[in-house]
């Protein structure tokens, strides 16, 4: 069974009284411990796409099934919950909570679940950072890292509730190519250890290269769906 | 705990605005404590005024005396008799008891005349009751049998008096025929209480019994306990002792309309603080809605990780809430400050009434000396911070609300 199976997938915007398609039918499936990366050109809907995949927008048309589980007609309470316990996030820009230390940034995800005695907690999130090389670090703020540093926290953000999928959008577009290569490296060997299926959007060559399936995005459609062994 | 402690955590972002609106908190309390300190000290001089110059701890009259009193008619008057002194001083906490007799004068100076009330005093046991003889400014107390009378300065400067003058006092019999006094003025008084100083003579009891051909009768007793929280129930117990027309009544009795405009001003005060609390409020919106905007990338973080809508007002309830607290402590400490000065300094009369002699229907005047109670620290401190964490609930609501994919990119 796929992980994910979208049919029909379509989005439209509305800018005033024009309708802007972002997404124009897309049928895919996911399976789990895939590597994927979504690529394409500014506009073509990768952002759009990935948004819908991670139940945090609703498509105008079509079907996203979710481990088995239509999530077409959930409410947002419900996404919350999908996303909460199946799902996470490495942005862009990071988005970590200044104030938090490296330690609570991530702990801060896990606490969401609350499935943990604060022992297990602890040990855990520290585990993770170790694994992500920033186990001195925990008690630095993120103004105290560097972007890659930053990068690998929210990485053991998204990884610390051990979700189904995790989901990045540009995850390499603030970093230097060097830090680019470690956060990339750093994501495979989570894929492969802990088989937790991975897609990305980028328009970054190196990123592609890392991928075991390449999906291009054209005009909000898939012009190219690419497996590679 | 978590949210409680990022919540806390971060008040740290934005420091100098955290400060500034908890200021705006404190401010609302401080001022809130200070007019709620002087209230009580004027409460406080104010019964004391009333008790200790006008009513006593209880009068006894006959009722339909009393509904009337004002009017000063030498109607429905009490013949002392030993039976009710006696069940008088049964009273529980009784100290003193003294027998005053009321009644209306024209005093003349030979140029103007004023009404003003004439009060007719037992010498030898006024005093136990009341403190009218420690207010004297200059010359002694009348003696007793003789035409001796006292005033108040300020009457005396008014109608123009030195002491060793002479005021006539036209007065009304009991038969409504007219008599004069020609009193000669041996002490003036200078008491806080304001109308006392400029509206009363008082004379030995009985020379005003002789000449309002009353014999022996009074108005009214006046009874001095050794507790005027004893005085609301002594009262009741004392009138079910006595055989009617007679009725006892406390000094809050005495002082109804005073409690009355107390109770007003309380009101007033609660208003004032709520006023200020409401400006204060918008400052705690303000500051959510300009953190929400700041973080508006981190809030669609937090909904992409699945945070709920009610943990994230939760995470703004509780910077409020913070905000009331950092507020509430510094305007506790600041409120403590203040009325420190205030008790100790106190504040003159004048100053609050524009340098003027207003009253305000208060029966004080000179120095008022704040007081406090424990019970307006809690309540404003409390109120303080409930009002920061409901003025943060809507713009809380607004920011969690926030579509997650526009958060994230901050569209």
């Amino acid at each position: 069974m796929s992980l994910i199976k979208l049919t029909g997938l379509e989005k439209i915007y509305q800018q005033g009284k024009i309708e802007v398609p972002a997404l124009r039918g897309i049928d895919m499936e996911i399976e789990s411990g895939e590597f994927t990366t979504i690529f394409g050109p500014s506009g073509s809907g990768k952002t759009t796409l990935l948004n819908m995949i991670g139940c945090l927008d609703k498509s105008t048309a079509g079907e996203i099934v979710f481990d088995g589980h239509s999530i077409n007609d959930l409410n947002s309470k419900e996404l919350a919950e999908v996303r909460r316990y199946n799902l996470g996030f490495v942005f862009q820009s990071y988005n970590l909570i200044p104030v938090l230390t490296a330690f609570e940034n991530v702990e801060f995800a896990i606490r969401l679940i609350d499935k943990h005695s604060k022992k297990e907690r602890r040990d855990k999130v520290m585990s993770l950072l170790e694994e992500v090389g920033l186990g001195d670090m925990a008690d630095r703020r993120p103004n105290e890292l560097s972007g890659g540093q930053k990068q690998r926290v929210a990485i053991a953000r998204a990884l610390i509730k051990e979700p189904k999928l995790v989901l990045a959008d540009e995850p390499t577009a603030n970093l230097d190519s060097e830090t680019s290569k470690e956060v990339l490296e750093l994501m495979k060997e989570m894929n492969e250890e802990l088989n937790t299926t991975f897609i990305f959007s980028t328009h970054d060559p190196q990123v592609m290269d890392y991928a075991r399936r390449l999906i291009e995005i054209k005009d909000g459609k898939i012009s190219k769906d690419q497996r590679r062994d | 705990m978590f949210f409680l402690k990022m919540a806390f955590k971060n008040l740290t972002r934005h420091k100098r605005r955290t400060i500034i609106t908890a200021l705006i908190i404190a401010f609302a309390i401080l001022i809130y404590v200070i007019t709620e300190g002087l209230m009580i000290g004027m409460t406080e001089m104010s019964f004391d005024n009333i008790i200790n110059l006008e009513s006593g701890h209880l009068q006894v009259a006959d009722q339909n005396y009393w509904e009337d009193r004002k009017e000063l008619q030498l109607k429905n008057l009490i013949t002392p008799a030993a039976e009710i002194e006696n069940k008088i001083s049964q009273t529980d906490g009784f100290e003193a008891l003294t027998r005053r007799l009321n009644f209306a004068v024209n005093l003349n100076n030979g140029i103007d005349e004023l009404p003003v009330t004439g009060v007719g005093i037992n010498l030898e046991t006024d005093s136990r009751v009341f403190e009218l003889d420690q207010h004297l400014v200059e010359g002694r107390m009348p003696e007793a049998g003789s035409t001796e009378i006292i005033m108040g300065a300020k009457l005396a400067e008014l109608m123009d008096f030195q002491l060793g003058d002479y005021a006539i006092m036209l007065i009304r019999t009991e038969e409504k025929t007219f008599n004069t006094i020609d009193g000669e003025i041996v002490g003036l008084f200078n008491t806080p209480h304001p109308s006392l100083n400029e509206s009363n003579v008082f004379l030995p009891l009985s020379t005003v019994q002789e000449r309002l051909n009353v014999e022996d009768k009074i108005s009214h007793y006046v009874v001095r306990l050794n507790d005027q929280d004893l005085a609301s129930n002594a009262a009741e117990e004392l009138s079910s002792r006595l055989s009617a027309p007679y009725q006892a009544y406390s000094w809050r009795d005495a002082a109804r309309s005073l409690v009355t405009m107390l109770e007003m001003q309380d009101i007033e005060t609660q208003i004032i603080l709520a006023i200020i609390l409401t400006l204060a409020a918008v400052g705690i919106v303000n500051t959510v809605i300009l953190s929400a905007l700041e973080r508006m990338e981190e809030l669609g973080m937090m909904k992409a990780l699945g945070m709920h809508e009610r943990e994230i007002v939760y995470t703004f309830m509780g910077e409020a809430a913070g905000i009331g607290l950092i507020g509430g402590v510094m305007g506790v400490i600041m409120g403590i400050i203040g009325l420190a000065i205030f008790n100790i300094n106190g504040i003159d009369m004048a100053t609050m009434t524009g340098g003027g002699d207003m009253t305000y229907g208060f029966p004080l005047s000179g120095t008022i000396y704040a007081g406090w109670e424990l019970e307006s620290f809690i309540f404003v401190f409390v109120y303080g911070v409930v009002v920061s964490v409901l003025a943060s609930v809507l713009p809380a609501l607004w920011a969690a609300r926030k579509d997650p994919v526009k958060a994230i990119y901050h569209r």
